[in-house]
């Protein structure tokens, strides 16, 4: 699958303007890494794609390291010479490659060193190979960044786990990046660290990609939309109470429900059970372009998360212009302002409420119209803006200084309880004696500085592109 | 006829050396040479089987591993001079014929390979991850005779070499010159 080109005709144009202003001093190269990348899909997948092509737009050299997706391995181009390295590492569980802390260590000292790169931007917490490449990055004596998409619990073992994992990796790691307000609060609790070098930068939709159409829509109908994946952490046992409530109280209410998931068969019993196969529509899985053509058919969109640090899709029903009703949990609340959506508690009871609220102000026409809409959401959320924030915390990073490795490991073991902060500042030795074994075997100087592709101006422009459309493979610039 | 020869190195930091010979103005041979196999490794490798051996003799009191050693040793030397060490690659360009590619073994044996210019549809350097590196390497691809926009094989270049970089840009160039002749009087480069 290749990703669609972002941004409109002036990025070119915005780009080199851009670069020409910087100057070569301020550019980073930043190297994004973590295991959720294209073709999986979501959300943390199109946060990493979105940010690099604004990154690159404004001037830095962006480069993606994930692992290898069946034959998708070896080193990709994606549009404006973003590139991607799918290593050949094993998938353990989840998408996620297992950790061992040290056999990546050769192949991401290989590619930090011929990219020259300046910041490593880790995502995703669930991700092995963005720690792993914290803990390389930082014993490589490299800046790095933290971006976490999720948030957590504190009670359960597996919870404990992560937190504890987190807390080392992030003890020593430069700076943090949430998505939300509550997901600050929650990763600064969970990983013991100081606020102050915890920055927000909310996540952003295309606004271009999800706009209304009204034409759409069945108006002698009411239709809810839901999409999210299948699983209990969406709250589909919510839904699975609230939809025969509803449909028995009002018979022109439809559900549109997209996803696939593990829940999947709750929803289909729920529907067996009460006859409702003409007013409950499943509709499995969802290509990310078709998500808009599915929230367009509805007049309402619900969201029944448990637990969300920062919801994309209620941004994006928003920005369809439909009457957002969710739960309130996480940073729920902090996304959209109080006109444009209802909050319920997550019950079923509240829920129903909130959808009764939203079908009564359907009903009475008091409800903005969705174009209205649609211009209001569209300012609050935009990539270009995520990646001006996130510019300003590579530069604040780009001034501070990384630890040096007595430093570093005072800090795991004052930091890490005494036995957690003694192991793992022993990992950190070996990790530092097997980089040192690396250099001794292949010394820095034979390892060939890779050619920038990155940009508009970098060695792979568009005008060399459109001829050989269809090319698998890239030539280097005949200089 | 030209010729001229360049040092480089290669990916694993050995020294190459690259020779270019220029036939005519659309025959080019491009050779890269790897050092040769030197004395103090063989003498390296054999005595230390033969002390091995000497080790397990003294353990076991049976000559037969002695005798094996020795055999283990020649028929090794044999096989690794014969198939594995690989002492040049060379590549050889004829713009209206073909590209050959020829990897002389240490023992004198010659492997070739000949493509013929209508089946080549260009040479690029590309990156791949080989073993625990990212290497730049060159690669012939191949024409797809149904689609004639696709790429139906890749032939990778000095597999056993592995220039770095600088030296693949060289022989890159030298190839992109001949076949650009190609492309600009394609009736010409037919035969005469």
């Amino acid at each position: 699958m290749a990703p669609r080109r972002s941004a409109g005709g002036s990025g070119a144009e915005m780009a080199a303007g851009g670069r020409a202003a910087r100057g070569a001093a301020a550019a980073q190269s930043v190297c994004m890494v973590s295991d959720f990348f294209y073709p999986n899909m979501g959300g943390v997948e199109s946060h990493i794609y979105q940010l690099s092509q604004c990154l690159i737009e404004r001037g830095h050299k962006v480069l993606v390291v994930t692992h290898a997706y069946g034959g998708r391995r070896g080193v990709r181009y994606l549009s404006n010479g973003l590139k991607v390295y799918y290593l050949p590492l094993r998938v353990m569980y989840n998408q996620s490659t297992a950790t061992t802390l040290f056999h990546s260590l050769p192949l991401l000292r290989c590619i930090f060193l011929r990219e020259r790169v300046s910041v490593v931007h880790a995502h995703s917490s669930f991700s092995a190979m963005a720690h792993d490449a914290l803990f390389h990055a930082k014993t490589m004596g490299l800046r790095t960044v933290f971006t976490d998409h999720s948030l957590f619990g504190f009670a359960d073992v597996s919870s404990v786990l992560t937190n504890k994992l987190l807390t080392v990796s992030l003890c020593d790691t430069n700076h943090i990046i949430c998505v939300s307000y509550t997901s600050k609060e929650n990763t600064v609790l969970r990983a013991a660290l100081d606020p102050r070098i915890v920055s927000v930068i909310p996540n952003a939709v295309d606004p271009t990609d999800f706009t209304p159409d009204p034409s759409r829509r069945d108006d002698g109908t009411v239709t809810i939309v839901v999409v999210s994946r299948l699983v209990y952490r969406k709250g589909i046992d919510l839904l699975s109470g609230i939809i025969p409530e509803l449909c028995q109280k009002y018979p022109e209410l439809h559900f549109l429900v997209g996803g696939e998931g593990p829940k999947r068969i709750v929803l289909e019993e729920v529907r067996e059970r009460y006859q409702l196969h003409d007013r409950v529509r499943l509709l499995g899985a969802l290509e990310h372009q078709d998500v808009r053509n599915v929230l367009v058919q509805g007049h309402i969109f619900l969201n029944t998360s448990l637990t969300e640090a920062f919801c994309m899709a209620i941004v994006e029903a928003a920005s369809c212009g439909l009457q957002v009703v969710s739960t309130k949990v996480g940073g729920i609340p902090e996304v959209l302002p109080e006109n444009l959506i209802i909050l319920c508690e997550p019950s079923v009871k509240s829920l129903c409420d909130g959808l009764e609220k939203a079908i009564a102000q359907l009903r009475s026409g008091t409800l903005p119209s969705p174009e209205a809409v649609h211009n209001k959401v569209k300012t609050f959320y935009t990539w270009r803006d995520v990646a001006e924030r996130t510019e300003k915390v590579y530069e604040r990073v780009a001034g501070e200084k990384v630890l040096p490795m007595n430093e570093r490991l005072d800090r795991l073991i004052s930091h890490c309880g005494p036995v957690t902060g003694y192991i793992f500042a022993l990992l950190a030795v070996l990790n530092f004696l097997f980089l040192v074994f690396l250099r001794w075997m292949t010394p820095d100087s034979i390892i060939d500085v890779a050619i920038d592709a990155t940009g508009p101006k970098g060695a792979w422009t568009k005008q060399y592109f459109s001829g050989k459309k269809g090319r698998v493979k890239e030539e280097p610039p005949i200089s | 006829m030209q010729s001229q020869e360049r040092p480089f190195r290669s990916a694993s930091g050995e020294p190459l050396a690259l020779r270019r010979r220029q036939h005519s103005a659309s025959c080019r041979e491009l050779a890269l040479r790897r050092p040769r196999l030197q004395l103090r490794s063989l003498s390296a490798v054999t005595s230390a089987v033969w002390l091995a051996a000497y080790g397990v003799f003294v353990l076991s009191e049976n000559s037969m591993v002695l005798s094996a050693a020795i055999f283990i040793t020649l028929v090794g030397l044999i096989i690794y001079l014969h198939f594995v060490k690989i002492d040049q690659e060379s590549l050889l360009v004829i713009g209206s014929l073909g590209i050959q590619l020829t990897s002389s073994y240490a023992s004198g044996k010659e492997s070739t390979t000949f493509i013929e210019m209508s089946r080549v549809k260009d040479v690029v350097i590309n990156e791949a991850i080989y073993m625990q590196k990212v290497i730049y390497y060159l690669c012939i691809l191949l024409k797809d005779p149904q689609d004639p926009q696709g790429v139906s094989e890749v032939v990778p270049l000095f597999q056993s070499s592995q220039p770095r970089l600088d030296c693949l840009m060289e022989v890159y160039k030298s190839c992109q010159e001949i076949l650009d002749q190609r492309k600009e009087a394609p009736q010409s480069s037919g035969i005469k």
